[in-house]
């Protein structure tokens, strides 16, 4: 079956696909955490913070058209409360841009502020994924204090999810295949909740199954993993290229632009 | 319901990170004890199999076009026990947020808490207190489905708290509010449905699973059920006040200034310079100030205040940022092309 392997742009190899986990997930919450306290009326000034996740994305070799079509995927309902924003502040602003000056209400200012704040903050969540390996960062996580229960859940999560999806759209397509029309909701609901036992149940012997298969080679709780996590001469640039990036920002772009 | 980054402020997404991440690793800490490796495959499985349920749709009555499908927080933690079904809805949240880009990672705090720990915790008490003994009886059903509703409502009126408390939005708290309470009030009903069908069918076929043998399940004595309810009211409750008191801008709209009516005269006039200081005060220090468009200069101004200044900075502004784009990207094609026509010694040894 086909289904969508939605970080298999993670798998590449560059530059930034090569820097420590540890360092490109504590610079991206960092940045993040910039972006959202950005004043709620600000909106040229975010296009200044794309350079940065976009220089990323383009140096990670991750098609463009991939990540816009991730955040489209991702949008409404930011979209729904970004747009209510018009119809509750009707303040008229005069917006000047370059030699054009017009009149808008301060509702349609802040709707283009958040969604200039999520395509950003999107075009970093994908940065930092689509460029790191699930598995690394799960162990960068760990590093950094996550508890170990929890990051082994969430790897054995990740590695079993596009198996049982599989499952699921298997029994999806026999569905499609059987019921030519609308069979009233009784039927319907009757119909689902026994393809969403029957998977429950087969999730759960294939966790048997697996857990067996564990125990037959020797796993005693401890998780382990062949990538040695370092960091080297290209982890420390990055730290200080994204830090001059941000202050620089904060410094000198900020006082002008907001 | 997932939450983004755009609707909180960083101090409540900071909080909220911190709760749910004390109340993740006390949870994992009390799990611990319990889990062995058995325990581990079945939680990761079980959390695979909350994404397919979800891509497991059905057509809805009376709304042509629609289609729901299961959360599955409270059948997990019904079936799991509270702890267990925590863990695993948390971490699904966590993945879709990294995996699926469902969620902001600087949310993901309030997300665990609105969808995965409050859920599990409230629906599996709240089914608790409620079922009677045999899974025969249709009380234990309707246990179920209200488990479902009132655990998704309380999560969902809590969205519109966390935005609130970071002033983000410009919708008036109590229209979010009964939006997201009316919206998952459907949801809720349809999930306690479904899950509750699930559980019969699960009887049928499965009895052993849901009958408390599947190891794992932490038992917890009554009165630590009343003790957590009661924790939880007091919570809801503070939820509720805060709604109460919330947003007063009606009142603040009717005596203030109005900015869209520049004859309208202010009912209130106070005399005291104390009131402009501590308001001074307030807005330097203050995590959320008011929303002002006036001070601000992003080549916006206030009204008939002409900066052309301003103006002519947010366009090079705007102008350079996109040219970097356009020039990193450039750059980036040529280094790429050139590496391209290099043989790739990786196709020679193939």
């Amino acid at each position: 079956m086909h289904h969508a392997h939605i970080d298999k742009f993670a798998y590449q190899d560059s530059p930034v696909h090569r820097l420590d986990a540890r360092v490109k997930f504590i610079v991206m919450v960092i940045f993040m955490a910039f972006v959202i306290s950005l004043p709620p009326n600000s909106v040229v000034i975010l296009s200044l913070y794309a350079i940065g996740p976009f220089a990323v994305l383009v140096s990670g070799r991750i098609p463009l058209r991939f990540v816009f079509k991730q955040i489209i995927i991702v949008s409404p309902f930011i979209l729904v409360l970004a747009l209510s924003c018009p119809f509750y502040d009707r303040t008229p602003v005069s917006v000047s841009f370059g030699p054009l000056s017009w009149q808008i209400t301060a509702g349609w200012l802040r709707c283009c502020n958040i969604l200039a704040k999520f395509t950003v903050t999107m075009m970093c969540i994908i940065a930092l994924v689509s460029t790191t390996r699930f598995t690394n960062l799960l162990e960068g996580l760990g590093k950094l204090g996550i508890p170990k229960i929890l990051t082994a859940q969430l790897g054995l999560l990740y590695r079993y999810i596009f198996v049982v999806i599989d499952k699921a759209q298997h029994m999806l397509l026999s569905r499609r295949a059987r019921s030519s029309n609308y069979l009233g909701f009784r039927n319907e609901l009757k119909t689902a909740s026994a393809m969403i036992g029957s998977l429950f149940i087969r999730s759960i012997d294939t966790a048997e199954n697996i857990s067996i298969a564990m125990q037959g080679r020797g796993f005693n709780q401890k998780w382990r993993s062949l990538s040695q996590m370092h960091t080297g001469w290209a982890d420390y640039l990055f730290i200080v290229l994204s830090a001059i990036y941000i202050l620089a920002l904060e410094l000198f772009a900020k006082p002008v632009l907001t | 319901m997932h939450m983004a980054n755009e609707l909180l402020s960083v101090p409540v997404a900071g909080a909220t990170l911190t709760i749910a991440g004390g109340a993740l690793a006390f949870i994992t800490r009390r799990a611990r004890k319990i889990i062995d490796a058995d325990k581990l495959a079945l939680m990761g499985i079980l959390g695979a199999f909350v994404f397919a349920a979800q891509m497991v749709n059905f057509r809805l009555p009376a709304m042509p076009g629609t289609s729901g499908h299961l959360v599955g927080s409270v059948l997990l933690s019904i079936v799991l026990g509270p702890t267990l079904g925590a863990i695993v809805i948390s971490s699904v949240i966590i993945i879709q947020c990294l995996i699926f880009q469902d969620g902001g990672l600087l949310a993901l705090g309030c997300n665990i808490i609105n969808m995965g720990i409050i859920p599990c915790y409230a629906g599996y008490y709240i089914f608790k207190t409620i079922k009677a003994e045999s899974w025969q009886n249709t009380r234990t059903y309707v246990a179920v489905i209200i488990a479902c509703v009132v655990s998704l409502e309380i999560g969902a009126a809590l969205v519109p708290i966390e935005a609130a408390m970071s002033g983000v939005l410009l919708v008036p708290m109590s229209t979010f509010l009964v939006t997201m309470l009316g919206v998952h009030a459907i949801a809720g009903t349809i999930e306690g449905i479904v899950t509750a069908a699930v559980l019969g069918y699960l009887l049928q076929v499965r009895p052993d699973i849901i009958g408390d043998s599947l190891h794992g399940k932490i038992r917890l004595s009554k009165p630590a059920v009343i003790a957590s309810l009661s924790i939880f009211t007091v919570i809801t409750a503070a939820g509720l006040s805060l709604l109460a008191s919330g947003m007063p801008d009606g009142l603040e709209w009717s005596y203030a200034e109005r900015p869209d009516q520049s004859d309208f005269e202010t009912t209130i006039a106070n005399e005291s310079t104390v009131i402009p200081k501590v308001d001074a005060f307030q807005e330097k220090f203050s995590l959320m100030p008011d929303y002002t468009v006036r001070s601000s200069k992003l080549g916006q101004t206030a009204q008939l205040e002409y900066e052309p200044a301003a103006a002519w900075t947010s366009m090079a502004g705007l102008i350079g940022a996109f040219l970097t784009m356009g020039f990193i990207w450039l750059f980036a094609q040529i280094i790429r092309k050139r590496s391209n026509s290099k043989p790739n010694p990786d196709t020679i040894a193939a």
